[in-house]
Order: C-alpha cells, then sequence, then structure tokens
C-alpha cells in the first residue's frame, strides 16, 4: 500500500513539463501597501491647515497613529483572508510573518492612539495627564460608538496578550487560535468610531467613501475565501479517511479519498489545513502537506506525532470524514527558475520533499534529494523515494547520525564535494528552524544566491 | 531564511513610527496661513478675533465680512456679507460643497439661504429641506460674519462709551475668557444693559464632526438661559454636557468682567 503512490501516470507526466518560473507579487503587494498608507496620511495632512500649541499636537499625534491604524487593521485581516494570490504565489508563510508583524505594529498603533488622544483631550479640558483614566471613562460615555471602540480595543489587547511567545506557548493552540478569531468582532467594533468621530471622516465625505470599500472588500474577501470557497471545495470532492500507515515509528500517513480530488489544482510541495471530524478532532484544523503528487482518487499526507492533535492522527478510524481548506503554499515548481535542482529535507520535512521529488520537471541527473534524519529507521517513505529515484534516474542522498551520535557534517566542502556545480541549483529546502539555518548558511557560503534558496517556514 | 533581529527591527520600527510623526507635526505651521477653520478651531478663531477691528470699517460705511469656514459633511460653506450701515445688504456663499448631488443640493439652497440671510438680517433662518447639512453650514458661517460685523460695530460702541463717560443705561459687550473643551474651545459675550444681561452668544463653539450638530443643538438654548437668568447658574444642555460646561465657565468669566 505504501508504494501505491508513486510513479503514477499524472506524475510522470508532470515531470516533462516545461519550466515556466513565476515571479512572487511579494513587491508589487508592498509598494501598494506603502502608497495606501502614504494616501492616509495624505488625507490628514489635507485636512489639518494648522496646529497651534502642544495639546494641538498631541492630538495630531493621535489622530495620525488612528487612522494608520485604521488602514493597516484591514490589511492585517487581509493577510489571513486566505486569498491565492498571497497564499500561493507570496507563500502562506510570508503572509504569515506579515500578518504577525503588522498585527504587533498595528496593536502598537492602536494603543498609541488612545493614549495621545484622551491625553490630548484632557489637556484640552484643562487637566493634566494624571486625569488621563477619568477622560477615558468620560469619552467612552459621551462620545458615539466610543463603548463599542474600548470593547474592541479590551480585545486586540486579550489577543496580543495571547500571541506574546511565552504566553502562546503555554496555552493550547486551540485557544490560542479561537482568540484569535475575536479579531473579526474586534475590528467590527472598533470600525464605527471611526467614522463617526473621526474627522476625517465627517469632513471628506471620499475618505468615508473610501474606508468603507476598503474594510467592505476585505470582508468580502474574508467571507469569499474562508467560508464559502471551502463549502465549495468540501461539497464537491467529500473527502474521507482511507488507511493510516505507520510509516516508521512516530510518522503516519493518512490516505484521503475524494471525488476528483485532481480538480483542486493542488500542486506537489503544497499543503491543507485539515480538519478531521472525529471526536476531539473537529474543533481545529492544522495545516500538513502532501506527501505525494495529488491522485484523482486519493491524496496523502504524512505526520510526525509530536503535537496532541498529530499524535490523535494514528487513532483515525477510515471513513472519517474530512474537512479540507485549500491548497496553499508557494513551494512549488514555480518557484525555481530552469536549471537543476537540489531538495534538502530535514526529518518529517520529508513530506513536500516527497512530492516534488516526484513530480519536479527536470531530466535524469537534474534533480538532486538530500534527506537528513537521525537514525536509517527515521527514514521515512525511503522505499518509494528509491524507486522513485530508480524511475527517473535522480539521485537521492541521505545524512544520518553516526552510531555514537554524532551529527552529520552539512558543510560548504561536503556540498561542494558531493555537488560540483551546486552554485546552479535551485534549492527547496523543508525542515526543523535549526536545520534550516545551518544548511541555509552552507548553501550560502556554497555560493547558491539567496533567491534560489526556497523555505517554507512556520516560525514566527 | 535570513537571520532575523526581532530586537533590531522593533528599535527600528519605533524609531521609523516616532520620527515620521514628529517630523510631520513639525512641518505643519503653528497658524493657518489662510485662516480658514478648520480641525484645531483655537488657533484660527484667534485670527478671526484679530481681524475683526479690522473689519470696522465695514460697519459705518459699506463693506464685506467673511464668516468662519463652516464644515459639513458634504464639504466647506463659507458666507460673506455685505454690510451697509450695519445692515446686511446681501449674502453670499463664497464656499459651498461640490460634486455629485451636491451641486445640485448648492445650486438649489444657497440662493435661497442668501435671501433668508438679508431677509431676517440675523442667522435664524430655516434650512432648506434636502439640505440640511448646507443649512447647518451656512447658518454657523453666517452667524459668525455676523458677530464680526457686531464686534467692529461693538467696539467702536465701546470706545465712544469710555469717551463719553456714560450714562448707567449704557450697554456695554463684554467677552469672557475662552473655555476649553475636549471638543474645542467656547467663548462667550454678552451684553450687559443696566447691570442685565440683555444678550448671550458664543463666539467660539466646537466644531466639526458631530461637534457641528450638538453645537447647533446647545449654544441657542444656552444663550436663551443666560439672558433669562442673568447669571451663570443655567441647566446644562443635556448631550451637550462639555459645551454646556465651557459655556458656563466663559459666562461666568464674562460676567465677573462686567461687574468689575
Amino acid at each position: 500500500m505504501t508504494t501505491t503512490l508513486a510513479g503514477g501516470r499524472a506524475a510522470r507526466r508532470q515531470t516533462m513539463r516545461r519550466i515556466r518560473p513565476r515571479r512572487s507579487p511579494a513587491t508589487v503587494l508592498l509598494l501598494v501597501v506603502w502608497a495606501g498608507a502614504v494616501g492616509v496620511l495624505w488625507l490628514w495632512w489635507h485636512n489639518t491647515p494648522s496646529i497651534a500649541d502642544q495639546n494641538g499636537k498631541i492630538l495630531n499625534a493621535g489622530r495620525i497613529t488612528g487612522l494608520l491604524a485604521g488602514y493597516l487593521m484591514a490589511l492585517v485581516v487581509l493577510q489571513m483572508a486566505r486569498v491565492p494570490a498571497l497564499e500561493r504565489r507570496v507563500g502562506s508563510d510570508r503572509v504569515a510573518r506579515w500578518h504577525a508583524m503588522s498585527g504587533r505594529y498595528t496593536l502598537c498603533l492602536v494603543l498609541a492612539h488612545i493614549f495621545l488622544i484622551m491625553w490630548g483631550y484632557a489637556l484640552q479640558a484643562g487637566k493634566s495627564l494624571g486625569d488621563i483614566v477619568q477622560q477615558t471613562i468620560d469619552s467612552i460615555n459621551q462620545l458615539p460608538d466610543m463603548g463599542k471602540a474600548a470593547i474592541g480595543a479590551g480585545l486586540f489587547v486579550l489577543i496580543g496578550l495571547t500571541s506574546i511567545g511565552p504566553v502562546r506557548r503555554r496555552i493550547p493552540y486551540d485557544t490560542w487560535y479561537h482568540v484569535h478569531l475575536l479579531t473579526y468582532a474586534a475590528v467590527f467594533l472598533t470600525f464605527w468610531h471611526q467614522i463617526t468621530t473621526g474627522n476625517d471622516f465627517a469632513v471628506e465625505p471620499a475618505a468615508k467613501t473610501f474606508w468603507y470599500v476598503l474594510y467592505g472588500s476585505v470582508t468580502a474577501l474574508v467571507v469569499w475565501y474562508r467560508i464559502l470557497v471551502p463549502i465549495r471545495l468540501n461539497m464537491r470532492h467529500r473527502m474521507r479517511v482511507e488507511a493510516v500507515i505507520e510509516e516508521t515509528p512516530g510518522i503516519v500517513s493518512v490516505l484521503i479519498g475524494g471525488r476528483k480530488l485532481h480538480r483542486m489544482g493542488a500542486q506537489a510541495g503544497q499543503f491543507f489545513r485539515w480538519r478531521f471530524l472525529a471526536p476531539g478532532m473537529r474543533f481545529s484544523s492544522h495545516p500538513y502537506s502532501l506527501s505525494a503528487a495529488p491522485r484523482p482518487d486519493m491524496l496523502r499526507i504524512t505526520v510526525k506525532a509530536i503535537g496532541d492533535h498529530s499524535a490523535r492522527l494514528r487513532e483515525l478510524t477510515p471513513g472519517t470524514r474530512v474537512w479540507a481548506e485549500g491548497p496553499y503554499g508557494a513551494m512549488t515548481a514555480q518557484r525555481r527558475s530552469r536549471g537543476k535542482v537540489l531538495l534538502v529535507a530535514g526529518g518529517v520535512g520529508i513530506t513536500p520533499m516527497r512530492a516534488l521529488f516526484e513530480t519536479l520537471p527536470g531530466a535524469a541527473g537534474d534533480i538532486t534529494l538530500l534527506y537528513r534524519a537521525n537514525t536509517t529507521q527515521d527514514l521515512a517513505l525511503w522505499d518509494e523515494l528509491a524507486a522513485i529515484a530508480d524511475d527517473r534516474g535522480a539521485r537521492l542522498m541521505y545524512a544520518v547520525n553516526s552510531p555514537d551520535g554524532e551529527r552529520p557534517d552539512i558543510s560548504v566542502e561536503r556540498l561542494r564535494q558531493k555537488l560540483p556545480d551546486i552554485e546552479k541549483h535551485d534549492v527547496f529546502m523543508c525542515g526543523p528552524a535549526g536545520f534550516a539555518q545551518t544548511v541555509f548558511e552552507a548553501l550560502r557560503g556554497a555560493g547558491v544566491p539567496a533567491r534560489r534558496i526556497h523555505h517554507e517556514s512556520f516560525e514566527m | 531564511m535570513r537571520k532575523s533581529h526581532p530586537i533590531r527591527r522593533v528599535v527600528l520600527a519605533t524609531a521609523a513610527t516616532v520620527s515620521g510623526v514628529v517630523l510631520l507635526l513639525s512641518l505643519k505651521p503653528a497658524s493657518d496661513p489662510n485662516g480658514e477653520a478648520a480641525a484645531g478651531a483655537a488657533p484660527q478663531q484667534t485670527a478671526a478675533a484679530q481681524e475683526s477691528p479690522q473689519g470696522g470699517a465695514a460697519a459705518t460705511g459699506t463693506g464685506t465680512v467673511d464668516g468662519n469656514v463652516a464644515q459639513t459633511q458634504y464639504g466647506n460653506v463659507q458666507v460673506r456679507l455685505t454690510v451697509a450701515n450695519g445692515k446686511i445688504t446681501k449674502a453670499d456663499a463664497v464656499q459651498a460643497p461640490k460634486g455629485g448631488t451636491s451641486d445640485q443640493k448648492t445650486a438649489l439652497s444657497v440662493p435661497k439661504l442668501n435671501q433668508e440671510a438679508v431677509a431676517a438680517q440675523s442667522a435664524q433662518i430655516d434650512s432648506v429641506s434636502g439640505a440640511t447639512y448646507t443649512s447647518t453650514g451656512y447658518k454657523q458661517s453666517l452667524q459668525s460674519a455676523i458677530d464680526k460685523m457686531k464686534a467692529s460695530a461693538g467696539s467702536s460702541q465701546g470706545s465712544g462709551s469710555s469717551q463719553g463717560s456714560g450714562g448707567a443705561a449704557q450697554a456695554k459687550t463684554v467677552t469672557g475668557s475662552v473655555a476649553q473643551t475636549q471638543y474645542g474651545a467656547v467663548q462667550v459675550r454678552i451684553t450687559v444693559a443696566d447691570g442685565k444681561i440683555t444678550k448671550a452668544e458664543a463666539v467660539q463653539a466646537p466644531k466639526g464632526g458631530t461637534s457641528d450638530q450638538k453645537t447647533a443643538l446647545s449654544v441657542p438654548k444656552l444663550n436663551q438661559e443666560a439672558v433669562a437668568a442673568g447669571s451663570a447658574n443655567i441647566d446644562s444642555v443635556s448631550g451637550a454636557t462639555y459645551t454646556s460646561n465651557g459655556y458656563k465657565e466663559s459666562l461666568q468669566a464674562a460676567l465677573d468682567q462686567a461687574g468689575g
């Protein structure tokens, strides 16, 4: 059963395809985002003819931070809307890092905005900085939509707190995730005070329209890509667990059957977010890469039993319904330029590499896979890899610890020795963060340009 | 995959944001070169007040007085009055909302409002239905223009009284100190005759956003109350507590001045 997924005809056809590199749209998107930020600052500039005194400066600093926070808030939500251009072209990992970074920044702007505005109001009312708490309470009671905004801000703080590294590691993933979902409520609650009390929106109808369009289109994208598209996908393909196979101690493969699975457009190297409708598992979804090129009737994921969720995968019974969202991820054949390819896998990071190894276009001798594991027993899917290597004339190497437990040497010299033309390779890499960092540095040392090292990391 | 330096990133982002905001703030002039009223109402108001002595000529001869710019949801409104011998002979809107349906509304409402202003000789004119925002803005700007017109007339009167070592029946105008509120400055001017308040008006009141409505709602009431009570012990207008408190503060200051 384990080897049934290797050497399909569809996979072989993919290896013959022309190589068509596509650039990531990240640069263009970032330029648009910056232009939007400049536009928002211009709005403030345009509506503020002058600033009289210290008090006015504080209030206007509050308005600037508020406007920027309102603008970025929409983008922070957009980054998690699972828009295909972001997930598949820029890469889910990079977008997730953007999201984390801009989320933190936006929260800081929100806090600065609250502090500065309330300080400014306190001064304006002839009070001092010490009365800022009373001032805040008064403003919440008296200004329109401020009660809602206060609740929203409280939620933002809660979401921020649960996302701080040490806190997040201590609470279960599900708890963190469900707290994070409150972002939608918080954004909704804080939206209205921007429109009703925001000077720039009261004065400038065009700005108000722009704000409605910005938030409206983000809402539409979230509803479409996070709710409607997954519903359609799962109605169409009706996936169920077919079998669970123990590959090596601690690593299991889950075979998932369904209808017309090749129509999902999944490519080797991509992942889905999986939700297994079994007791105790239905409330959270987890990203697992496909460990074989998708077949019309079958998908396969291979998972190392490390967390609660992945350990429970072992107990899945055939016939369990599966809810999947995807495909996501940009570490596909499109990332490479023309030329040879080196795939580097560390441990269970073999999963996307295994799928790419089978399907990456290339002639015999163009593709090399380097597989790092602790022992030869831990080399999951090895038989399949060997069969693929035979079939398409690819090179397969492994690096394991020596019997006395010493780690293998992945250095510039060793890489050059194995692949003399290593600098002409595109490198795809998947593995634990420390391993990836070591390999990355060795590759750079061996002359591989950073733009040709393709790596997906979900470490924030 | 490049090494990330979280601390460096935090420091950079903070420094860039703070210096960006400080730069933007420092590039703004301290007072408005055009004298247009806008968000930070206080400075422009002072500028407007300084203009009024020059406008004094208008009260005696023929001249024009521009009201403050009133911001409405659809754009700015500014009224220009042509004054001859203390009477409004003509009212124009030098600024009015434009673009989209605003064009029609402006075309519909502004001529009517102009006529009404000349007929009423005050800002107590009816709103044009279907153009409520424009009407409210018009009335606000009109009120400020009338205030300026009267201020110049008042100042000439005031100087007259000091020379004339006047009788007890002499009416005098006293302006209270500026009271800062959360939404902007409030300043009250009262006319006192025989030790009684004959008239009270707000020369400054909060503007912009919802403040426009609140000011329109509360200030006329407060003016009436002040005249009726003859003191600063007046009721606050509910829903406009800040404005009311500022009003009372400035009113008290004006009364103190008048009494002393």
